[in-house]
């Protein structure tokens, strides 16, 4: 299981170099139904009719990598590339189907939706439960409270049902969190990318703030000038499979050109 | 360097280790407190007598359901009146459950796609839920059946173990219904009907004893008609309960427990590419 608990006393003991997450070998293959609402209506009214109701999914196949403290590493790929699932295999949100993660230290994970699991309550109590439910104590979280709120530019607006949110908003505050509970590895999936010009720049500044020695930071982004800049490491997926990995500079220029879209304006647009 | 903190390996089909499971559960027992008190404080946010409305609610249900059996049945006395409130408050209880427990998975995907935690965490708050709810129903029969001039006795402490039972009951459903409505989404929907015929099915507006030894038997299909039973017996006619009624709860209760959490806990790591 993850604890975050237990990163307040493992943060100093990472050596530079030292390994934090391990990926041997994963692949992850998955059922899931192909109705975005699977119903027992619809699964009667087809009974003897031989329909097939769920799809079998290859999203990951034979990934293997390290990532070691102090590493940046960023995870770059077209949509469906199967990013964010490795990114929830790594978090142990979902288990893999074949291979091994390993992870060594404290996760603390953004990934595509942040906080907020229920939008008829205040932000607050949001961001009480996401972290008691990822395992920090009440104490913890009133520790880091003052700093989130501050960070995440809300105001009074963090007594506010979430409901009222504008999506920046709800970024702005997923975003916080899990920059501010200073776990070992951080796992950011497309969370940079939203917000404003202002808190676009802020929260790049705040990861490039994150990278010491002592922790290791795993970006995904489509925004290559990002990963280009914030990166010592660059990991390409394709469909499931690692195609490369290795300095920002040259991954990014392989992947462009396997893309094609080159440095044309409307693909670098969204940073 | 120290050992790997956690390791994650492929998907294997049954449970998944208990031990760690249930230390990691008990870990985070301070997110099923929170997420009930916030839970309840937003239910009862907007509305004029906000957490009295938690009293207020069922005291008017019985209010109209005793108005009914007294113009259909003619029957007035208070120990009628006393079956049928606390009949009511524990039904409640237990199907309350269902109805927070129904969509609490659904609902939490948000958390489960971002977070790894024991799943169970959400179904098991619907029954925490549930039980505020009902403390304070049970607070209100006390005076209630002190009005009514009902007799107190030491077998009511048999309330515990039915109250526990229910609990257990409670408890299994709402952690087997919010698996099932992963898979089939209309669950949800088709929930109210369920329980309004659990209802008219349970011996609330009648009593146990009102039924043939016909009717009778097919009631041990019915889950709760003898935890009802037993409850009635109890807090009504401050008896100690049937042994029959409580075995058949306590079996029932089991049953449903185990079968769920089963079936939860065998198919929970399926819930992120399923929501």
């Amino acid at each position: 299981m993850i604890s975050l608990s237990a990163s307040n006393s493992q943060n100093s003991t990472h050596a530079a170099h030292a390994l934090a997450v391990s990926v041997q070998n994963v692949g992850l293959t998955y059922t899931t139904s192909i109705d975005k609402r699977p119903t027992l209506k619809a699964r009667l009214k087809s009974l003897g009719r031989g329909k097939k109701h769920t799809k079998v999914i290859n999203a990951l196949s034979e990934v293997n990598f390290d990532v070691h403290y102090g590493t940046v590493l960023g995870v770059i790929g077209s949509n469906g590339a199967g990013k964010s699932s490795l990114m929830r295999v790594i978090s142990g949100i979902i288990p893999p189907s074949e291979g091994r993660v390993e992870v060594h230290g404290s996760v603390s994970t953004l990934l595509a939706l942040g906080v907020g699991f229920n939008p008829s309550m205040t932000g607050r109590a949001n961001v009480y439960l996401g972290g008691l439910a990822a395992g920090m104590s009440r104490a913890e979280i009133d520790q880091q409270f003052e700093e989130i709120v501050d960070f995440s530019e809300l105001g009074d607006a963090i007594d506010a049902p979430m409901r009222t949110y504008s999506s920046g908003m709800y970024a702005r505050l997923a975003f916080s969190v899990a920059a501010t509970v200073q776990p070992d590895i951080l796992i950011v999936d497309e969370a940079l990318s939203t917000g404003d010009a202002h808190f676009k720049e802020k929260s790049l500044n705040r990861i490039k703030e994150l990278r010491t020695a002592d922790r290791a930071l795993i970006l995904v982004s489509h925004a290559m000038a990002t990963i280009e800049d914030v990166c010592n490491e660059v990991a390409w997926l394709h469909k499931g499979k690692l195609i490369a990995r290795g300095n920002p500079a040259e991954v990014i220029k392989q992947y462009r050109e396997f893309t094609n879209t080159g440095k044309s304006s409307a693909a670098n647009e969204d940073v | 360097m120290s050992a790997p903190v956690a390791v994650y390996e492929p998907f294997r089909a049954g449970l998944p280790p208990l031990g760690a499971y249930l230390r990691a559960l008990w870990a985070r027992r301070s997110f099923i407190a929170e997420f009930s008190r916030s839970e309840l404080r937003e239910q009862n946010y907007g509305s004029v007598f906000g957490q009295l409305w938690l009293v207020l609610n069922p005291l008017l249900l019985s209010g109209v359901y005793f108005l009914l059996i007294y113009i259909i049945g003619g029957q007035s006395d208070s120990t009628r009146y006393g079956h049928l409130t606390a009949s009511l408050f524990l039904f409640y209880l237990v199907s309350n459950s269902l109805t927070g427990g129904v969509k609490s998975i659904t609902a939490g995907q948000r958390l489960i796609l971002n977070t790894a935690f024991p799943r169970i965490m959400l179904p098991i708050s619907a029954m925490v839920i549930a039980l505020f709810k009902f403390v304070p129903t049970l607070a209100v029969f006390f005076v209630m059946r002190t009005f009514l001039g009902l007799t107190y006795s030491w077998q009511m402490f048999w309330a515990i173990p039915v109250i526990l039972v229910a609990l257990l009951m409670g408890l299994g459903m709402a952690i087997l219904i919010s698996c099932i409505n992963v898979y089939f989404r209309d669950i949800a929907s088709f929930l109210p009907y369920m329980t309004r015929s659990l209802l008219y099915l349970s011996p609330i507006l009648y009593q146990a004893s009102d039924l043939s030894n016909k009717l009778k038997s097919f009631e041990i299909a019915n889950p709760i008609f003898y935890l009802l039973d037993a409850w009635s017996q109890v807090m009504v006619y401050a008896q100690s309960p049937d042994l029959f009624s409580l075995l058949h709860s306590l079996v029932w209760a089991l049953a449903i427990f185990i079968i769920g959490t089963y079936f939860f806990l065998s198919r929970e790591r399926d819930f992120a590419v399923r929501l």
